[in-house]
């Protein structure tokens, strides 16, 4: 077994606010392995950017608070780290690529600073020798005249290339863990594949773990191993990437693979929604934050949390539908397609 | 008759520089776009951002005003119409935003939004207008009482089908769609375009749809163009181009796309585009997808190729490119010689 990189146990993040407490995240666990890409996939909404940020421990208190769970880096506690300490660890241990390549690079400083300055922060280094080694990120990531390009500011810098940007800056000091938030989706789709290609070859090249939020399911089945599957703050379901596309047990996730309209549809179908609104984070009932949407739901759903259940090697579940009858209704659905022989 | 003609349609956006705000250069967002849209089917626009959809969509309602071209809508220039027939012929054109945060007025109750178009057009009486509003909002899916409150009130999904609502208030034939479903997360999507679906059957509404995602555009359009840099390089029936597309750029937007299919993914080969999309102000000589394309030659350098028709008779299929790909039963092939359709007529 590769060796384990993070280790969350009941995470917990709520935000304190004027109109009542927002249960951002409500008890996620997960371990991330060497090698390992692990896709969170959810609406807007569900809490996939506040775990991730809670583990960087970015969570902005007041109104933020991490109120409960165990955050393990390696050995290392990271709710018990001195916010030095946690400042070491950041860009240098686990890193973060946002969504918005313009809004996460500072426009007024150029490029080559930007992921020097992350160099001579972590590494002993000179600046000289941080301003080379952001020119051979560049190229690593794929920026043509890398030696002209650090010299460059953001604006000058298509919506591709600054996520590269970002990615070099990323990888600069050899993290152990990379949490790509979004990484494509303000992308064009060829550029995007170009994204996904990039990530795919640097996580290749220094065995780190990721971690990939992300809202579009194609890109989970591209390149996840494992796929954590968030509503409404709480992990629904957990297991490796065949096993949800194919083996789902909750209803949450079958309404997602049914929702979608698809590249690979043979025949025009009716699509099937999920009914209802995304629920209100602040009114969230005590058991599944589902119950108001699920057509399958039962008395208890909406009071208690069902505990996680065993469905499969690591895939796990929370439903409190009997296992045979989950078995039973998923075979009903039209969309839920048969594992590929 | 088509009910919507587009023709040779160009909007140039000046670049004005320095203090005399003088012209010294041109974003060619559309640059000669033809197509028609048949009543009752969905034309979808489909491709990269900085392709210029959303301005052929802007440019077909004079939203803003066209450089060149024509555009005729039953018949009527659309073009050359007066302010007072303009206004006429908008209650049969009408448009839907990307964003629904941004399109609706914060300040506006909902009923003063949907009902805004009545009570300009002057029709019925404001007891009138009020059933109306109620009506509409029913048949969009919300309920009656939703009149009486504020855009902030609703979530993304509730506030798009107000925004149709407000679109189908004054009976359109035609409706534009830009980006209607891009803003929203994927379960509330399919109920938006299932909706959008049942008013095109109940209405009998026509619709040009126009988004960056192919999945949804295969899911909802009958017919299909897909733009690259103020072009349409390709146009044909939706099944068919999603089938058998013949433009090198079609072939690797859509390979482009990832699948939901962990199984399908492992085994697809991508193609993979070099570079990004260039300026739309300073567009490439000849083809404009020449730089990025992995089949350019000499020729493909030299002129921008025309629309023309490849496939078999019958077929609706036309592309721009000299080596577009040809199908023979399930056998793809391209031509090493340039196809003569696409080479544009020499100009006297």
């Amino acid at each position: 077994m590769a060796e384990r990189l993070l280790d969350i146990r009941d995470l917990s993040t709520h935000f304190f606010t004027h109109a009542g407490v927002v249960k951002a995240v409500n008890g996620v666990s997960f371990t991330l392995h060497r090698g390992e890409t692990i896709g969170i996939v959810g609406e807007s909404g569900s809490g996939k950017t506040v775990a991730a940020m809670s583990l960087m421990r970015l969570i902005p208190d007041p109104p933020g608070k991490i109120v409960e769970g165990k955050l393990m880096l390696g050995d290392r506690d990271l709710r018990a780290l001195t916010d030095d300490e946690m400042r070491g660890v950041r860009g240098n241990d686990i890193a973060m690529i946002f969504q918005d390549p313009m809004t996460s690079l500072n426009p007024v400083m150029k490029i080559g600073k930007q992921i020097a300055e992350a160099i001579v922060l972590h590494q002993d280094k000179s600046k000289s020798e941080a301003w080379r080694m952001a020119a051979e990120l560049l190229a690593r990531v794929g920026i043509p005249d890398a030696e002209k390009r650090v010299d460059q500011y953001p604006f000058e810098f298509s919506g591709g290339m600054r996520q590269r940007a970002m990615i070099a800056m990323a990888i600069s000091c050899n993290p152990d863990v990379l949490i790509a938030d979004e990484p494509t989706t303000a992308l064009d789709v060829t550029i995007q594949a170009q994204i996904i290609d990039v990530m795919r070859e640097m996580q290749a090249q220094f065995d780190s773990g990721v971690i990939l939020i992300t809202h579009d399911l194609g890109v989970i089945a591209e390149i996840s191993d494992k796929v954590m599957v968030m509503y409404g703050g709480r992990t629904v379901e957990y297991g490796p990437v065949d096993e949800i596309f194919y083996n789902a047990h909750h209803p949450y996730t079958w309404g997602l693979l049914a929702s979608l309209p698809r590249l690979d549809a043979t025949e025009k179908a009716r699509l099937t929604p999920i009914k209802g609104q995304p629920p209100n984070l602040i009114t969230l009932p005590e058991g599944c934050p589902f119950t108001a949407r699920c057509p399958y739901r039962r008395p208890e759903c909406r009071d208690q949390w069902p505990q996680s259940e065993t469905v499969g090697p690591e895939h796990g579940v929370n439903c409190w539908i009997p296992e045979d009858e989950r078995v039973a209704l998923r075979a009903e659905l039209r969309q839920f397609k048969e594992p590929a022989a | 008759m088509s009910l919507l003609e587009v023709r040779d349609l160009k909007k140039h956006f000046p670049i004005r520089t320095g203090v005399l705000k003088r012209t010294t250069g041109h974003v060619y967002a559309v640059d000669g776009v033809n197509f028609t849209v048949e009543e009752g089917e969905t034309m979808g626009l489909v491709g990269e951002s900085g392709g210029g959809k959303s301005t052929v969509g802007r440019t077909v309602l004079r939203l803003t005003e066209a450089t060149g071209g024509g555009v005729t809508f039953e018949g009527v220039d659309v073009m050359k119409a007066s302010r007072s027939e303009m206004n006429v012929l908008r209650r049969d054109m009408q448009i839907v935003f990307q964003d629904p945060y941004a399109s609706l007025n914060p300040r506006m109750r909902i009923r003063d939004i949907v009902g805004e178009a009545l009570k300009i057009h002057d029709i019925g009486t404001e007891a009138e207008r009020k059933t109306r509003v109620s009506e509409l909002l029913e048949t969009v899916g919300l309920t009656a009482e939703h009149a009486e409150r504020y855009p902030h009130e609703f979530s993304g999904g509730q506030r798009q089908r107000i925004g149709i609502a407000r679109a189908l208030s004054l009976n359109p034939k035609m409706i534009v769609l830009d980006e209607p479903v891009s803003a929203l997360d994927v379960s509330i999507r399919a109920q938006v375009l299932n909706l959008l679906e049942d008013l095109q059957d109940e209405f009998h509404l026509t619709f040009l749809f126009i988004s960056h995602d192919l999945s949804v555009v295969k899911h909802i359009s009958d017919r299909v163009a897909v733009m690259y840099l103020g072009k349409i390089v390709e146009i044909s029936d939706s099944a068919l181009l999603y089938d058998r597309p013949q433009h090198p750029y079609t072939e690797a937007l859509l390979s482009a796309v990832p699948i939901p299919d962990p199984h399908t993914e492992r085994a697809r080969q991508r193609i993979v585009l070099e570079g990004d999309v260039p300026s739309p102000a300073n567009p490439p000589k000849g083809c404009v997808f020449h730089p990025r394309c992995p089949r350019a030659q000499e020729i493909c350098t030299t002129a921008m190729p025309t629309l023309a028709i490849t496939g078999e008779a019958g077929e609706r299929h036309e592309v721009a490119c000299y080596f577009p790909a040809r199908f023979t039963g399930d056998q793809r092939t391209v031509s090493s010689e340039p196809f003569e359709g696409s080479r544009p007529v020499a100009q006297s």
